[in-house]
């Protein structure tokens, strides 16, 4: 178990940073989430972390040593891609023993692991098995066994769950953070989908454009985004923000409610909507609509529970109002968290 | 030179009117019907004459000439000359040396080619597919005396009585020597036996290290050089009778002598040539003899080589039997049985030995005639070449007393073809040449090849 | 009646436009295909079969049937053995260079770097060139009297005074020349196989490989060969193929010199049956390369099937 730090890790391609002067502390077994829309510099940010892509400028570090330089093989670090690079031709026993016996372990040793790890993921009967005779689950959960097998440091986790079906998903999301925990093995995972993000990290890194936007628990990217980009990035739908002079509000569908629900316990702000549109999910209804004078006409997305039953029609004008105090404040110039203080 | 004449006279000129009549195929006929039609609705309107001359034409295939100055005269000047006064279009094709027996078989299963065909080389494998060309032989003789035995050796089968060629011409294969090398040794004339090229020749090789250079390869030239040794040593492949007689003492002596030579005078270089290393490897002076035809002082001389001057020429060397020399080219014309011109083809090589004094001038005395009384003066020419030095192309003068074919003393049967074509006297020679087989083993393999390829043939009765 | 037209216009009905029609369409367009093999491969392998039982020449029209006489003859011909011999030689060691060289070459070309497409256009002109052209080259190369390599070894002081080899006059030499001939003409091919087997595999499988803990060789030996070897084997089988039936290198260079030391079942069949003018004993000799050529692909195939990769 080691911790994992980048000091301003740049990483240039063309004319443009991927990663951009990235500084970053995973904790010694430390379940960390690097979140970002394609293109965002996730994965090459991992990549440098595996020793796979050299960076440019900064230096990354594992377990306190610098190990910029080092080849993959030198860094004592496991990755599981998204596409799991299962060796097609090696049997599932081949490459869960392949580490080993790249790391020149001894027959007894190899044997006694794999057969370890199999049993971790409940795929002792495959072992025989090529690559290709297995489902999308069970070649994931091949691709952790030989992630496991030869005890890393770290993990590096590409986007693993991104080609099971949304079923699977779920159940695989919470077989990975069960056996994470009970390892306890550092770990960084790459994804895009802000539900796994949220569901599996410690922490979750945001990232837009090659720069960490936030580094936070799940609970404070959402509900305290550093920024408009967290702010509309986390969150589905995002969270409705209202130009004004100079400051942007912002607040969370779900804390938009028609006034009468929210009743006249402590301090709201209300406004006036014309509805657009109704989406009804099952437990949610999302109401679509256009801000009323004298608020700046700027479209906004309410959540309702399906608990709230108050009949709400489409092409109508309803007062809704959110409490003050789950409003936020950014600055309009940089789209950064700001004090609530009109300037 | 008499045996091969007596048959002259026995073609069987019934048997060849009839199958034209029978020859003429359905295609021919539509053709000639069609042609004939267009020239009557068309011609009143438009150029009757070549509507007329349309309807004749003679296809021939013959090689690239080694003497360029010959195919232009012959493609450009004469075939044009002759198609003028003859009403006829005549086409003529090229093509290097070792695409003709592609080309040839290539027409035989197509049954369709050329008119005039023209093999570098006796083509008696071709016998069934050719007409009899006894009748061309029968009207030069008439006109121009009788032809040389060479060419009768070289185109005539006695088994089946035919003559399945003709040839107009032959080209000479003499010794080449460097005058300057060999008159330094005290052989300005050059050798005259095979014993002198072995006795000089090392010599020179040892003073000079220029080596002699005769080919052992998978080639023509080697082809007729290890020939031209095994006669004069009193070897042959066959007897007159088409018997094989290779494994013999004489054959043995040749071979043995060959060795020698190659060990004394020779590089292994000649191992490893091709038919034209020889004039490359004498033009740049790494040579101190070689046999060739003329064509390379000509092209010593055409290209203005210092070296020109100092390449001397000497006829066929002695050996302890003979001394006899092998034609180097044999012009052999043969006109298919589905040649769709035959009459014309056939008129085209009379007329052509007519004229052979143009063409022996046009090939700078290259194609020699197998009609001698064509080129009535040939010694005093040879003698008047104003190339340096003076009268070397003399020595070709008698050429026609120590020349013969290939197949000597018999006849250039479809067997001595095969033979020649898949190189098994080459190998023979290279084999023990080169130390890879004793003598007595390379002969006995040999022979033991060429029986297998007569009695091939016999069977299929051609020889 | 009126049923009988019902009927025809329900079966009009059913009949779509023949382009629709799968079946039919995918027997039209695999015509093409089943003509050139039947006309330029079947037809005159039956062919060359029916030769070969006949007294057939360049100069006959009729043939008749003499049972396996030709192939009696063959068998007692030591040249035929021979050449037998050198053809398997011949191919296996230039094909051998071919596989090795290739896999290095295509390495070296996976690479990104500047003018890679320069480079690689310029191996694969030798494939591109035509052979007897190319060939013509290299006799040029190995003349006894001109070849560069000697002139240049004599002027590098690599050659000394006494050495001047004869590349296609010794046996050895001649043999090495052709199989260096046929490797350079193979290469690009087998070249371009490879690369395009190893640009198959997807980078994914070199990462893991590399965090795994696999050094160059264990990655070469245990990833990447293993990986391409379903293609390098077609390469090899197409390699074979060529090899053992060519007699351009052969027939440039040597024409079966010194004395049938390079002589292939190719070039003694061309000699024998075209040159030579029996074409039937042509025809017999080229047959033995039939079985032989069949073997290899029988096992070339099943291999490659077996290391198939999903």
């Amino acid at each position: 178990m080691a911790t994992v730090e980048t000091r301003a890790l740049t990483k240039r391609f063309e004319a443009s940073n991927a990663v951009d002067a990235v500084d970053l502390l995973v904790k010694e077994g430390e379940f960390l989430v690097l979140l970002g829309p394609s293109g965002c510099g996730k994965t090459t940010l991992l990549r440098m972390l595996a020793g796979l892509e050299t960076p440019t400028s900064g230096d990354v570090l594992i377990g306190g040593e610098v190990v910029t330089g080092l080849a993959p093989r030198a860094r004592n670090v496991a990755m599981v891609f998204q596409s799991y690079a299962l060796y097609p031709h090696l049997s599932v026993r081949g490459n869960i023993a392949f580490p080993l016996r790249a790391a020149g372990a001894h027959r007894d040793e190899i044997a006694n692991k794999v057969e370890t790890a199999a049993t971790m993921f409940g795929i002792q009967s495959l072992l025989q098995r090529k690559p290709r005779q297995l489902s999308g689950g069970e070649r994931q959960r091949v691709a952790l066994a030989r992630a496991v097998v030869r005890n890393p440091v770290v993990f590096l986790l590409d986007e693993p769950l991104s080609n099971l079906d949304a079923k699977l998903r779920a159940s695989a999301r919470d077989e990975l953070q069960q056996f994470q925990r009970r390892l306890g093995t550092t770990t960084v995972y790459v994804t895009h989908d802000q539900v796994e993000a949220m569901g599996l990290g410690e922490r979750i890194a945001v990232l837009d454009r090659g720069r960490i936007r936030q580094l936070g628990t799940p609970l404070e990217v959402y509900h305290d985004p550093a920024d408009t980009f967290v702010a509309t990035f986390m969150g589905s739908p995002p969270m409705n923000l209202m130009e004004t002079d100079h400051v942007i509000r912002g607040f969370r569908p779900e804390h938009c409610l028609p006034r009468e629900v929210l009743g006249d316990g402590g301090e709201i702000t209300p406004f006036a909507l014309t509805v657009t549109r109704i989406e009804y999910l099952g437990a949610d209804r999302l109401i679509y609509g256009t801000l009323e004078a004298p608020n700046p006409a700027a479209r906004v997305i309410a959540r309702l529970p399906s608990t709230i039953t108050l009949p709400i029609e489409s092409g109508k004008r309803y007062e809704f109002a959110v409490r003050t105090r789950e409003i936020k404040y950014f600055d309009r110039e940089t789209g950064l968290k700001r004090a609530p203080t009109a300037a | 030179m008499s045996d091969g004449i007596k048959s002259v006279l026995t073609p069987a000129e019934s048997q060849e009117e009839t199958q034209q009549i029978h020859g003429v195929s359905r295609r021919q006929f539509v053709h000639a019907a069609g042609a004939a039609g267009l020239a009557a609705s068309v011609g009143p309107f438009i150029l009757p004459r070549s509507a007329r001359a349309a309807g004749k034409t003679l296809k021939i295939l013959q090689w690239a000439h080694f003497v360029p100055a010959y195919d232009k005269w012959f493609d450009n000047e004469y075939t044009r000359r002759w198609g003028e006064k003859n009403d006829t279009q005549v086409i003529v094709d090229h093509v290097g040396i070792p695409a003709i027996n592609s080309r040839a078989a290539a027409e035989v299963s197509a049954q369709k080619g050329h008119d005039l065909f023209m093999f570098l080389w006796p083509a008696p494998t071709y016998e069934t597919q050719v007409i009899d060309h006894s009748e061309i032989y029968q009207e030069c003789e008439r006109k121009h005396g009788k032809a040389i035995d060479l060419a009768v050796k070289s185109t005539y089968n006695p088994k089946t009585r035919k003559y399945f060629g003709f040839s107009d011409s032959f080209v000479p294969d003499p010794v080449n020597y460097r005058i300057d090398l060999w008159g330094e040794a005290g052989m300005e004339k050059g050798p005259a036996s095979w014993d002198d090229v072995l006795k000089v020749g090392r010599k020179i090789k040892d003073k000079r290290n220029i080596p002699v250079g005769i080919g052992l390869s998978a080639e023509l030239d080697t082809a007729m050089a290890m020939r031209t040794s095994l006669y004069a040593f009193g070897g042959s492949v066959q007897d007159q009778q088409g018997r094989v007689t290779l494994d013999s003492k004489r054959t043995l002596e040749a071979v043995k002598f060959v060795q020698a030579l190659r060990k004394e005078t020779m590089t292994p270089e000649v191992l490893a040539w091709d038919a034209s290393s020889n004039n490359r490897a004498l033009l740049a002076g790494k040579l101190s003899l070689c046999l060739n035809a003329i064509s390379t002082t000509r092209a010593a001389e055409n290209e203005k080589l210092p070296i020109a001057d100092q390449l001397g020429l000497t006829k066929a060397l002695r050996g302890p039997v003979r001394a006899i020399g092998l034609e180097h080219v044999m012009d052999c014309y043969v006109i298919w049985n589905f040649a769709e011109n035959k009459e014309g083809a056939k008129k085209f090589l009379v007329d052509y030995i007519d004229d052979f004094l143009d063409g022996f001038k046009a090939s700078q005395y290259y194609n020699f005639p197998c009609f001698p009384k064509t080129v009535p003066d040939l010694p005093k020419m040879l003698a008047a070449d104003p190339h340096m030095p003076r009268g070397k192309y003399s020595v070709r003068g008698d050429v026609l007393n120590w020349a013969t074919n290939v197949g000597y003393p018999g006849y250039a049967n479809a067997a001595v073809d095969e033979i020649f074509n898949t190189w098994v006297i080459n190998t023979m020679f290279a084999k023990a040449a080169s130390g890879a087989m004793s003598p007595e083993a390379a002969i006995k393999e040999a022979d033991t090849k060429c029986k297998a390829i007569f009695a091939k043939w016999q069977a299929k009765k051609l020889v | 009646m009126s049923a009988s037209i019902a009927r025809q216009r329900a079966a009009a009905g059913r009949n779509r436009p023949w382009c629709d029609d799968e079946a039919l369409l995918g027997r039209m367009l695999l015509a093409p295909a089943v003509i050139y093999i039947t006309a330029l491969v079947g037809f005159p392998f039956f062919l060359a079969i029916f030769y070969s039982l006949s007294d057939a020449t360049v100069g006959s029209t009729t043939l008749h049937f003499v049972g396996l006489r030709n192939y009696e003859g063959i068998l007692q011909d030591p040249t035929f053995w021979r050449s037998l011999q050198n053809a398997i030689v011949f191919t296996l060691i230039s094909q051998a260079l071919v596989v090795v060289l290739g896999k290095i070459l295509a390495m070296a070309l996976y690479g990104d770097f500047r003018g890679k497409w320069l480079v690689r256009l310029l191996i694969l002109l030798p494939w591109v060139a035509p052979m007897s052209l190319g060939s013509i080259g290299w006799l040029w190369i190995f003349d006894p009297v001109y070849s560069i390599i000697n002139w240049s070894a004599r002027a590098l002081h690599i050659f000394g005074p006494e050495i001047w080899p004869v590349w296609l006059g010794q046996p050895d030499l001649a043999m090495a020349s052709v199989i260096l001939v046929d490797v350079w003409r193979l290469l690009p091919l087998a070249t371009v196989i490879i690369l395009a087997g190893l640009s198959a595999i997807p980078q994914d499988i070199h990462d893991a490989a590399q965090v795994d803990g696999a050094g160059f060789w264990r990655h070469l030996f245990m990833i990447n060969i293993p990986l391409v070897m379903p293609i390098m084997l077609v390469a090899l089988l197409f390699g074979i193929v060529f090899t053992f039936t060519d007699m351009i290198v052969i027939f440039v260079l040597t024409r079966g010199g010194p004395f049938d030391t390079t002589q292939v079942i190719a070039s003694y069949s061309f000699f024998t049956g075209v040159q030579g003018g029996d074409l039937a004993a042509g025809a017999a000799i080229s047959l033995f390369l039939f079985p032989v050529l069949a073997a290899v692909a029988v096992v070339f195939l099943t291999l490659a099937r077996r290391a198939e990769v999903a």
